[in-house]
C-alpha cells in the first residue's frame, strides 16, 4: 500500500490565507442560487451566457474536429458499397423531388393568380439559411442542440428548425455565434398541429413519459385520432409556416382513467444523426406589425416579436376549444 | 500536531507545478466538452480532477475555482445557470474540510470516500433540475458518480505522476 502525502517547499503563510473555505462556500453557493433564480425568472444573465458561450465556441469546434474524424474514418472503412448505395438513394430521391418541385413552381404560381383573384393578401415566402449541428446537449434534463449559427448569421430568437423530413424544433437561445435548438421531444417543447385527414387543430407537446416522443394532450376521449395519421405545422402561430410535417401518431389509448385520451406520436425529423438542418425565419415576422404596437413602438426589434412568440406562446394555444 | 507514522513503501512527493494543474483541469473540461452526445452515465472528468485538486493542492485550488468550472459546464451543458456552479462548489469545500484525513488512507480507501461527495454533487443537480421542471433523467444517472470514484486511482496514479520523485537512496539521503 502506498499512502501520498504532498509536501511544498513554501510553507503556508501564517497570516494572509484568504478567506476560509466555509467563507468561500457560503458567497459561491449564495450566488449559484441566485444565478439560478435569475436564469428561470428575469432575463439578467443572458449576456452572461452569450460571453461564456462564446468564448466557449472555438475549443468546442475544435474538439468536434477529432469525433468528427472518428467518425469520418468509421464510415470511409465501412466500404465503398455503402457510399454507392447511399448516393444512389439521393439520386432517387432527388428525381422524385424534382418532379415535385417543378409541380410545386407550377401550383405556386396558379395559387399566387388565384390568391390575386380572390383579393387574398400573398402567400408568405419562406427565408432560409443552413445550419450545422455544433453537439447535442448533454443536459440529460433536457432534449436541446447547439447549432453553428448565431445572431452574427442573422438568426433570430424562435426561429423554426427544420431537416429534410419535418420539423426538428425552435431556437430558444441566441448567442452571437451559436445558438441553442430546443427540439420537439422536449419537455417544455410545444407545436401547434393540423391532422391531414380530420383538419382538426390541436396542440403537440414534448413528451415527459416517453423519451424521444411527442404527445397530443387535451384530446377528447372520442376525439378522431387514428394511429397513423399525419400530423402537420398548422401556420396558425406566427412561428412556424403551414404544412410542414411534425410527427405521425404512434398510439392511442382511450381507456385511460382521465378524460383525455393519451396519444403518442413519432416525430417526422429523427433528432438523433441529425447533422444538417435549416433555420427558417419565423413567418410572424413578414406580418404587418399590430396598429397599435406600430404606433407605440414602432423601432421595436422584430427579434423580441419572434422571441414573445417562442414555445409559452404555443402552449397558449393549447386549448383549440 | 501529530505527524503520520512513516512506511515502508511511503514516498515524499516533489512540489506541484501550478502550470500542471491548470493544464489537468483544462484537459478535463476538453473531454466534457466532447460532442459526444447525450450519455448520462458519463462520468463529469471536470468534478472528478477538481475534487482531486481540492484534496491533494486544497491551497491552489479552492472552492472559487470550482464555482468557474461550474458556470463553464452550465453554459455548454446549456442547463440551468448555476446547477454545476452549486454542486462543483459543495464538492470543492467537502473536498477540502476532508483533504487532511483522506491522505491518511491508501487510494482504494480514498475511492470508497469521496464516493458520497461525487454522488451528493449529482444529487444537488437532480434536485435543482426537478424543482426548476426538468424531467428525472434515468437511474443511469448513478452510474456517473460510481464511475468518478473508480476513476480516482486512476487520476490518483496520473494527476501525481508528475511530482513522484525517483527513488534513489543513498547513505546521505535515507529516504
Amino acid at each position: 500500500m502506498m499512502t501520498i502525502a504532498t509536501f511544498d517547499r513554501t510553507p503556508p503563510p501564517f497570516f494572509r490565507q484568504g478567506p476560509s473555505a466555509l467563507t468561500k462556500l457560503i458567497l459561491c453557493s449564495v450566488f449559484a442560487v441566485f444565478l439560478m433564480v435569475a436564469d428561470n425568472r428575469f432575463v439578467l444573465t443572458r449576456q452572461l451566457r452569450a460571453a461564456v458561450a462564446t468564448a466557449l465556441h472555438y475549443p468546442q469546434m475544435a474538439l468536434a474536429l477529432p469525433v468528427e474524424a472518428f467518425r469520418d474514418a468509421d464510415r470511409y472503412w465501412s466500404g465503398l458499397d455503402r457510399a454507392l448505395a447511399g448516393e444512389e438513394a439521393a439520386h432517387r430521391a432527388l428525381a422524385l423531388q424534382s418532379e415535385r418541385s417543378l409541380r410545386v413552381e407550377r401550383l405556386e404560381a396558379e395559387n399566387g393568380r388565384l390568391r390575386a383573384l380572390l383579393g387574398l393578401r400573398p402567400a408568405l415566402n419562406v427565408r432560409s439559411q443552413a445550419a450545422e449541428v455544433l453537439y447535442e446537449a448533454a443536459d440529460p434534463y433536457t432534449r436541446k442542440v447547439v447549432i453553428d449559427r448565431g445572431s452574427l448569421h442573422g438568426i433570430v430568437a424562435g426561429s423554426p428548425v427544420v431537416n429534410e423530413s419535418g420539423v426538428l424544433g425552435q431556437v430558444t437561445r441566441l448567442f452571437p455565434l451559436s445558438s441553442e435548438v430546443t427540439l420537439l421531444t422536449d419537455k417544455d417543447a410545444a407545436i401547434p398541429v393540423l391532422n391531414t385527414r380530420t383538419q382538426g387543430r390541436s396542440a403537440a407537446f414534448g413528451s415527459a413519459a416517453t423519451i424521444g416522443a411527442l404527445e397530443l394532450r387535451f384530446m377528447a376521449g372520442n376525439a378522431d385520432v387514428r394511429p397513423g395519421d399525419m400530423l402537420t405545422t398548422s401556420g396558425v402561430d406566427g412561428v412556424y409556416p403551414a404544412g410542414m410535417p411534425v410527427a405521425t401518431v404512434a398510439s392511442v389509448d382511450r381507456k385511460s382513467d382521465a378524460g383525455f385520451a393519451r396519444i403518442v406520436l413519432t416525430p417526422a425529423a429523427r433528432n438523433d444523426a441529425v447533422r444538417h438542418v435549416l433555420v427558417i425565419e419565423p413567418v410572424g415576422q413578414q406580418l404587418p406589425p399590430h396598429p397599435e404596437a406600430a404606433a407605440s413602438a414602432p423601432a421595436e426589434t422584430a427579434s423580441k416579436a419572434a422571441a414573445r412568440r417562442g414555445p409559452k406562446a404555443a402552449r397558449a394555444m393549447a386549448n383549440p376549444g | 500536531m501529530t505527524r503520520r507514522p512513516a512506511m515502508p513503501n511511503d514516498q515524499l512527493l516533489l512540489p506541484v507545478n501550478p502550470v500542471f494543474v491548470g493544464l489537468t483541469l483544462a484537459a478535463a473540461l476538453a473531454l466534457n466538452l466532447l460532442p459526444l452526445g447525450r450519455m448520462t452515465a458519463m462520468p463529469d472528468w471536470v468534478a472528478l480532477v477538481l475534487a482531486f485538486w481540492n484534496v491533494h493542492q486544497s491551497r491552489r485550488v479552492g472552492v472559487g475555482v470550482a464555482f468557474a468550472f461550474g458556470l463553464l459546464m452550465d453554459v455548454h451543458d446549456s442547463a440551468v445557470l448555476g446547477q454545476h456552479a452549486l454542486a462543483y462548489t459543495l464538492l470543492g469545500f467537502f473536498a477540502v474540510t476532508m483533504h487532511r484525513r483522506l491522505t491518511w488512507f491508501g487510494v482504494p480507501g480514498q475511492a470508497l470516500q469521496v464516493l458520497p461527495l461525487f454522488l451528493a454533487s449529482h444529487l444537488v443537480s437532480l434536485l435543482v433540475r426537478l424543482v426548476a421542471g426538468g424531467s428525472f433523467p434515468g437511474w443511469a444517472m448513478f452510474a456517473a458518480p460510481l464511475l468518478e470514484a473508480a476513476l480516482w486511482p486512476l487520476a490518483t496514479w496520473l494527476l501525481l505522476a508528475p511530482q513522484r520523485r525517483p527513488p534513489d537512496p543513498d547513505e546521505h539521503r535515507p529516504i
